[in-house]
């Protein structure tokens, strides 16, 4: 019984995903078909690397107690700054520049949020609204195209297959799941084996005594938002490489959803708990629930209603979790 | 001298647009024009009452990302309910509605354990969603508009467009709403208690404040509010949208925030947040004026909402050391 409960709450996600994956078998027929077909499967991983490459630098914002919601203002500038800078200067320099401009930002937020000690929160949402606005005024609210056949192949390409799918023929791996699993290696190894990821658990989990102990909680805390940014803004050049188009639009939604997808996953808003794994899972799981909504023909509203209830009830476990955990001592 | 130094880290923000304006009116003398004051009066009306219910959940230390939700189901379901109910039944059922959208978040808050504004703040983004999202379903996606009504709707009429002597019903609406909370805010114990609440809330639950109560009570007071921003929104503009709610919550925010209110609780009141609101519409009027572009004027929001809160936690800072 006590294990049950145990699983239900620290694996949230991976019970989550068991649901849906059962659902999809039980749908049988063609819903099911698809679902399981390996193109559908490779697609899903696909569209969710951008929001998991997101997600995993929120992660350590979150574990050491903050978080970040400016990541989709920082998404929508530097995703329309590397098609307009092409016109500038060379593609490399210009993809530089927009993740660049992303750990800049970063740099801002934690001067606000960590040296200057306000509330994570509202300053990133706003940082967020202000960035948003900027990305409109950048491409006048209209989708950048973008001309470069080079920059459309950095996220759409395959490396060792050339991407068709017919049977007997392996299609490749997609450029873009090999840049997820090349961060998620970094981040797993900064995150486990370095000081600096084992100082954010401890800031996380007590900031006056990690203070104490020596740990210079500033500066590791600032590191956090410098490269929660800069993935922000790597993400943000993948997504314009992938649709190769910038817009503003992109910006509104994700930074909540993906710091939702962090708690979800088991990165707790208390700060000091989660992990890397937690994370992918927690955002593995909107790609996997928008894409058995999609296949079982849902209507939208009916999928932003089902997406919103998730959040709230696993967000609700979360806390009641924490609850029950406090009651106990 | 002193005392200046004071007024001006309190009120600087309130300088600073105050400058804005008269550096308007001297570029731009439309901005003093009676059409143009008119004009501000009547922008008045939905913001300040969602922004007079948010001023509760702040003070009491959460936050509500919800009340664009619930703007959008209020609206449709009020505008749609006319017909069926009458005008009397369909304002009542959308104010109960409201409501009940707001108790709904403060029962999920409560029975989760969820005493962070962290959690708050996403507890209520998910539950926009869901309002949002029914909002759509019931509505089909489709706008209502008045003049699909079977008969034209005097009461939703005269709160859009109707006047009482000099002031617009909307601004009589807003002047009622502000009296009835400030005297619940400061004179009543119910509302001392949200104060102690989001000052700290183990010392109040501990000195026996019933800070459960203040929870349910300040999202009910937003969820109320905030109904009857959609109701004057969607009486001004004749037509409800499913999507007629989208941007209030950050408006309502940047508003309770510039005015004053700590986003950190137990401090701020409704008269602050009314200064608040006057500087947000000042700006986009004084903006506008100028010709700066929406875009521009988000960001301009987005900046000074952070400029806000950074400027109030310096004064928290200070106080600390002194």
């Amino acid at each position: 019984m006590n294990r049950v409960y145990r699983l239900f709450t620290q694996q949230k996600a991976l019970v989550a995903i068991a649901v849906i994956v059962v659902v999809m078998i039980l749908a049988g027929g063609d819903p099911s078909r698809i679902f399981f077909s390996s193109y559908n499967l490779l697609d899903m991983l696909n569209s969710s690397t951008i929001l998991v490459i997101l997600g995993l630098g929120v992660t350590l914002t979150i574990i050491a107690g903050g978080c970040d919601l400016s990541i989709g203002g920082i998404l929508v500038v530097s995703g329309i700054l590397s098609i307009k800078l092409q016109d500038f200067m060379p593609m490399p320099l210009a993809l530089l520049v927009a993740v660049l401009f992303g750990t800049l930002v970063g740099f801002v937020n934690g001067f606000l949020v960590v040296q200057q000690k306000t509330e994570p929160f509202i300053i990133t949402l706003g940082v967020g609204l202000l960035l948003t606005g900027v990305a409109q005024q950048l491409s006048d609210a209209h989708p950048v195209p973008a001309s470069n056949p080079d920059f459309m192949n950095i996220a759409n390409g395959y490396q060792l297959g050339d991407g068709q799918f017919t049977p007997g023929h392996f299609p490749g791996i997609p450029n873009l799941v090999i840049i997820m699993v090349v961060c998620f290696i970094f981040f797993a190894w900064l995150i486990r084996y370095t000081a600096f990821g084992r100082n954010l658990y401890a800031i996380g989990g007590d900031y006056d005594v990690a203070r104490y102990s020596g740990i210079d909680v500033i500066k590791n805390k600032w590191m956090t938002l410098v490269i929660s940014g800069t993935m922000a803004a790597l993400g943000g050049v993948l997504l314009s490489s992938k649709l190769n188009t910038g817009s503003a639009i992109y910006g509104d939604f994700t930074a909540l959803v993906v710091n939702c997808g962090v708690v979800v996953g088991g990165t707790s808003f208390a700060g000091g708990v989660g992990g890397i794994w937690q994370s992918v899972l927690g955002l593995l799981l909107f790609g996997l629930l928008d894409n058995a909504m999609n296949v079982l023909n849902i209507p939208s509203w009916y999928q932003m209603m089902l997406k919103g209830t998730v959040i709230v009830a696993i967000l609700w476990l979360d806390s009641y979790t924490q609850k029950r955990k406090r009651e106990l001592v | 001298m002193n005392k200046i130094g004071s007024f001006l880290k309190d009120y600087l923000v309130f300088v600073m647009i105050l400058g804005l304006a008269l550096v308007t009116a001297i570029i731009q003398p439309k901005f003093i024009s009676p059409a143009n004051l008119v004009n501000i009066m009547r922008q008045f009306g939905p913001l300040i009452l969602v922004s007079l219910g948010m001023t509760f959940v702040i003070v009491g230390g959460f936050i509500d990302l919800s009340v664009a939700g619930t703007i959008n189901l209020v609206a449709v379901v009020t505008i749609s309910l006319i017909d069926p109910l009458g005008q009397v039944g369909a304002l009542a059922t959308g104010l109960v509605l409201g409501s009940i959208c707001g108790a709904l978040n403060a029962v999920l808050i409560l029975t989760g354990g969820a005493t962070t504004q962290a959690e708050a703040l996403f507890i209520t983004f998910g539950m926009s969603t869901v309002y949002s999202s029914v909002a759509l379903i019931y509505s089909g996606g489709s706008t209502f508009h008045f003049w699909d009504l079977k008969a034209p709707p005097d009461i939703f009429e005269a709160i859009g467009a109707g006047s009482l002597g000099p002031l617009s019903i909307s601004f009589v609406i807003f002047l009622f709403a502000l009296a009835v909370l400030w005297v619940f805010h400061t004179k009543t114990a119910a509302g001392r208690a949200i104060s102690l609440t989001g000052g700290n809330k183990t010392a109040a639950r501990l000195s026996g404040v019933p800070t459960n109560r203040s929870i349910v009570l300040i999202y009910t007071i937003a969820g109320f509010m905030a109904a009857m921003g959609a109701i004057v929104l969607f009486s001004r503009i004749t037509t409800a949208a499913p999507v007629i709610g989208a941007g209030f919550e950050t408006n309502a925010i940047l508003a309770v925030v510039v005015g004053g209110t700590t986003l950190k609780g137990g401090k701020g009141s409704v008269l602050r947040t009314v200064m608040g609101v006057l500087l947000v519409i000042l700006l986009n009027n004084c903006l506008n004026l100028l010709g700066v572009s929406s875009y521009m004027q988000w960001a301009a929001r987005g900046a000074i909402l952070v400029f806000a809160i950074w400027l109030d936690n310096r004064k928290e800072v200070q106080g600390n050391q002194l």
